[in-house]
């Protein structure tokens, strides 16, 4: 038995025993949630036992780190964004929560807008997101009306059911280290570096089924079919609280330059159907309809530019302003938002008042 | 059953752990159990195939080599597939097999029988050669039809079709077996062994049908000889911790070389030898650069596991591999690409024509019916024929060609470095042929050679650094295993640095983990 373990096999052994044992003990907060892959309802929520809450990025929710009390401070109108990569923007203070948080503060309004957007995320994982943020006192939720990334809400979705599964395939993948690699290969070096072509002929794994989802006339129908039932949920869970909540229905660039359109799915249809007392729609494709599509959005999709955001951010102040009585913004409150965030702070960034902790990540 | 499928990862431990708490007595029962449940596992109605080649070679072997056996054990044992039809016949039904196969089966091991005992009413003398010749009818029939009988139908509809014939009889849709060239080859090679004085009948039906079918390296080599692995199946082995140590690492390079460089190859090779790809210059090479990589990592990453596999239970299998990419000559290349395959040509197809004995025409004629051969045994399709007329070029080309002959019969004092990569490039050209799908489409890739305008196609640098990314850490295994002349043993570094290796091997392997592409000598 002392020959049947040799140094080198030790090696092995210890090097991979250290390295997840290292990974559990000393980042146990990231991993916590990790593999639900957005489906564990507190993964990125850290709350503090003075009240304070934290958001980071865990458990597959790449929150913008973000710290906030649980109780909303009275007199401040609280707004919590929920979304995909469309309100999560470019970075923190180019999306349109806090140029939003902005607008408001300019307006002599206490204030404070949270991002909770998670690129990537499709309806379903948005719901849970929405389900959890119920308990944080929100003014108002803004939530992104989207059809895209069904799929990948699916293939999270079948990703978490494997981890836990007891099939013998993914024994190797209960390794933290061992999934994280497979996943980190599969995302960074594949996605990036084999064409979509060749993924979508070839389809070998999730990633390349994706690519060939994104084309396959039936899996889009049943997105936006999905689309449409989780979000007349949603209204009906968040109305159920008495809280108000504004529908962004969002739209992407399409065709090629000059004939180039901004398409919605129908999501506007079905958000106008919703719209009643508590209920507020605003629709990307009449909002950004105004101005010449390029200099909004960044590419070919429904993400924006800079100059988008900032444009969203207006749009939404005024929706607010003029129904300020009826979502209870206080007028003419004093402007405690109004202060300049600390550079690269992302916690004071988000507009509006927040509290002295400094985020940990 | 696969390699690389989990079932096998289950598989394998239990028949180890088995293996080496049973008796020696009882060990090989479990491996031939073990064997036929591999196999079965794929496929039960095709043990029959298996039980066949088994019968007809144990009894003519030992025919072959003066024992007589009695004729109701021959009527048993070539009744065996029959038995074994009969079985799925009457225990699932929907296995599709048929009385009328059964009642096939035995017709012909009744035939077999028959001509069995009629060769022993034969003189002496006449005797091992006709019994030679009655193995290698009904093992080539056997493989003949399943591998081969499509291909001919199809070659002999075109001839009649060309010819102005009306030719639209249906063909028989057959399942090609797994390994059945592999197993076919193998038993052959024992009968021949015997006919030829080089090894002794093996005596023990347990222990013949083992050899036969033995797990590891069943369905896709190495091809085995009777005198190599028979005595390490009788030998009463004793366990010793290098079987562990030494199969886990064959296991380990195996796994390394299947999954993360050959598969991570295959997606870019499937997309340039695709039909309907559009190929430029770029997309021609790297496509078949990447085939192959792929080729060679995913066969010689199966002869490793083979290897690693029957290591562990005490057994060496021959090397199948030696660094083939560094050849400076097509012979050399042959000596270090699926050696078994090649010494089993050389031994009973090359030197019985003659070999290189006879006039200078005589041996260049040998060498192109060969390689004419050796690419017919790899798939019944005109391409491979066309890529075993290739390299039987090449090996003839350097034998009359000058400035190649120089460098094929001077040796190492005229290799230099130029000489790798001229025949690096041969190779590569001679894996378009294998690889291309059609004639038309091998066409195109030549032309594509001359395009080398990037707007055609896809863009390729980003897949290059895929390519690279997957190549590299195979080629550095490769610098380090030089020194030891054999693909896997990284002997002589010290313990640390070989336990590192060890373990990025391993996470290379889990970033590659969920690719679920066979083997490509299987359908071999």
């Amino acid at each position: 038995m002392k020959r049947l373990v040799t140094p080198a096999f030790l090696v092995v052994v210890c090097l991979l025993g250290l390295a997840e044992l290292g990974a559990r003990v000393f980042f146990s907060s990231d991993i916590t949630g990790r593999f639900s892959y957005g489906y564990d309802p507190d993964a990125g929520f850290n709350e503090h036992p003075d009240g304070a809450v934290e958001l980071y990025r865990a458990g597959g929710r790449r929150f913008h780190p973000q710290s906030f009390m649980k109780k909303r401070p009275a007199g401040t109108f609280r707004i919590l964004v929920v979304g995909d990569s469309v309100p999560r923007g470019p970075s923190f203070q180019a999306a349109y929560p806090w140029q939003l948080g902005e607008e408001l503060k300019r307006r002599h309004i206490r204030a404070e807008s949270i991002n909770l957007a998670v690129p990537g995320y499709g309806p379903r994982r948005c719901q849970i997101v929405l389900r959890k943020i119920l308990e944080f006192d929100p003014s108002l939720i803004i939530l992104h009306v989207n059809d895209a990334n069904k799929w990948e809400d699916e293939r999270e979705w079948r990703r978490s059911r494997e981890f836990l599964g007891w099939h013998p395939r993914h024994w190797l993948m209960k390794s933290f280290i061992f999934r994280r690699l497979y996943e980190a290969k599969l995302e960074k070096v594949f996605w990036r570096l084999v064409p979509d072509e060749i993924r979508l002929k070839f389809a070998q794994n999730d990633a390349d089924a994706q690519v060939a989802a994104s084309r396959d006339p039936v899996e889009l129908e049943a997105r936006i079919r999905l689309a449409k039932e989780t979000t007349q949920e949603n209204v009906a869970l968040v109305r159920r609280q008495n809280l108000p909540i504004l529908l962004i229905t969002q739209c992407r660039l399409q065709g090629k330059l000059p004939d180039v359109q901004l398409t919605d799915h129908g999501l506007d249809d079905l958000a106008k159907r919703l719209v009643a007392p508590g209920v507020y729609h605003l629709s990307m494709k009449e909002a950004l309809g105004e101005v010449p599509p390029m200099s909004v959005f960044s590419n070919y999709s429904a993400h924006l530019r800079e100059f988008g955001h900032q444009f969203l951010a207006r749009k939404i102040c005024l929706l607010i302003l003029a129904n300020r009585e009826a979502l209870g913004v206080s007028p003419g409150a004093p402007a405690v938002a109004g202060e300049q965030p600390e550079a690269g702070s992302p916690r004071r960034a988000a507009a509006g008042r927040l509290d002295d902790r400094m985020p940990r990540r | 059953m696969s390699f690389i499928s989990w079932q096998y990862l289950i598989f394998l431990p239990a028949i180890i752990v088995l293996y080496w708490s049973l008796p020696a007595r009882w060990r090989l029962a479990l491996l031939l159990g073990a064997s036929y449940f591999f196999y079965g596992f794929w496929d039960v109605r095709f043990l029959a195939l298996v039980l066949a080649t088994t019968g007809i070679d144990f009894i003519c072997g030992l025919s072959i080599g003066g024992q007589r056996l009695g004729v109701a054990r021959v009527l048993v044992l070539a009744l065996l597939p029959a038995l074994w039809l009969l079985v799925c016949h009457l225990f699932s039904p929907s296995l599709g097999v048929s009385a009328a196969l059964v009642g096939f089966s035995a017709g012909l091991g009744i035939i077999f029988v028959a001509a069995h005992e009629a060769i022993w009413a034969l003189v002496r003398e006449n005797r091992p050669r006709c019994l030679l010749i009655l193995s290698v009818v009904f093992c080539l029939a056997i493989l003949g039809f399943f591998k081969y009988f499509g291909f001919f139908v199809d070659s002999a509809k075109s001839v009649l079709a060309a010819a102005g014939f009306k030719s639209d009889w249906a063909g028989l849709k057959i399942i090609l077996p797994v390994g059945i060239s592999f197993y076919t080859f193998q038993s052959l090679g024992y009968v021949i062994d015997i006919y030829k004085g080089r090894s002794p009948a093996c005596g023990d039906f347990l222990t013949f049908a083992t050899f036969d079918a033995f797990f590891p390296q069943m369905v896709a080599g190495p091809i085995e000889r009777g005198r190599h692995l028979i005595p390490q199946l009788q030998a009463g082995l004793v366990f010793q911790e290098t079987y562990i140590q030494d199969g886990l690492r064959l296991i380990l390079t195996g796994f390394f070389k299947k999954v993360f460089v050959a598969d991570n190859c295959a997606i870019l090779a499937n997309y340039a030898f695709d039909p309907q790809t559009t190929l430029n210059g770029y997309w021609a090479v790297m496509g078949v650069v990447a085939f192959a990589f792929q080729i060679y990592a995913d066969f010689s990453g199966y002869t490793d596991i083979a290897r690693g596999s029957a290591k562990l239970l005490g057994i060496d299998l021959v090397e199948n591999f030696k660094f083939p990419y560094f050849s400076h000559t097509p012979s050399e290349f042959w000596g270090r690409w699926h050696i078994s395959l090649s010494t089993w040509f050389r031994d009973y197809l090359y030197i019985p024509l003659g070999g290189n004995r006879g006039a200078r025409w005589e041996t260049l004629r040998n060498l192109g019916i060969v390689m004419l051969l050796a690419g017919l045994w790899h798939g019944a399709s005109w391409i491979f024929v066309l890529w075993g007329a290739y390299h039987g070029l090449l090996l003839i080309l350097y034998r009359v060609a000058p400035p190649l002959a120089a460098i094929r019969e001077d040796g190492l004092s005229r290799q230099s470095a130029w000489t790798i990569p001229l025949m690096a490039a041969f190779t590569l050209v001679g894996w378009a042929i294998f690889r291309s799908p059609s004639l038309a489409h091998l066409s195109s890739w030549f032309a594509a050679l001359g395009n080398w305008d990037q707007s055609v196609g896809l863009a390729w640098r980003s897949s290059m650094v895929w390519l690279v990314l997957h190549v590299t850490p195979l080629l550095l295994l490769q610098m380090l295993t030089w020194k030891h002349r054999d693909e896997t043993s990284l002997t002589g570094l010290p313990w640390a640095l070989r336990g590192v290796i060890y373990t990025l091997m391993l996470l290379l392997i889990i970033s590659s983990a969920e690719h679920d592409t066979e083997f490509i000598y299987f359908q071999f």
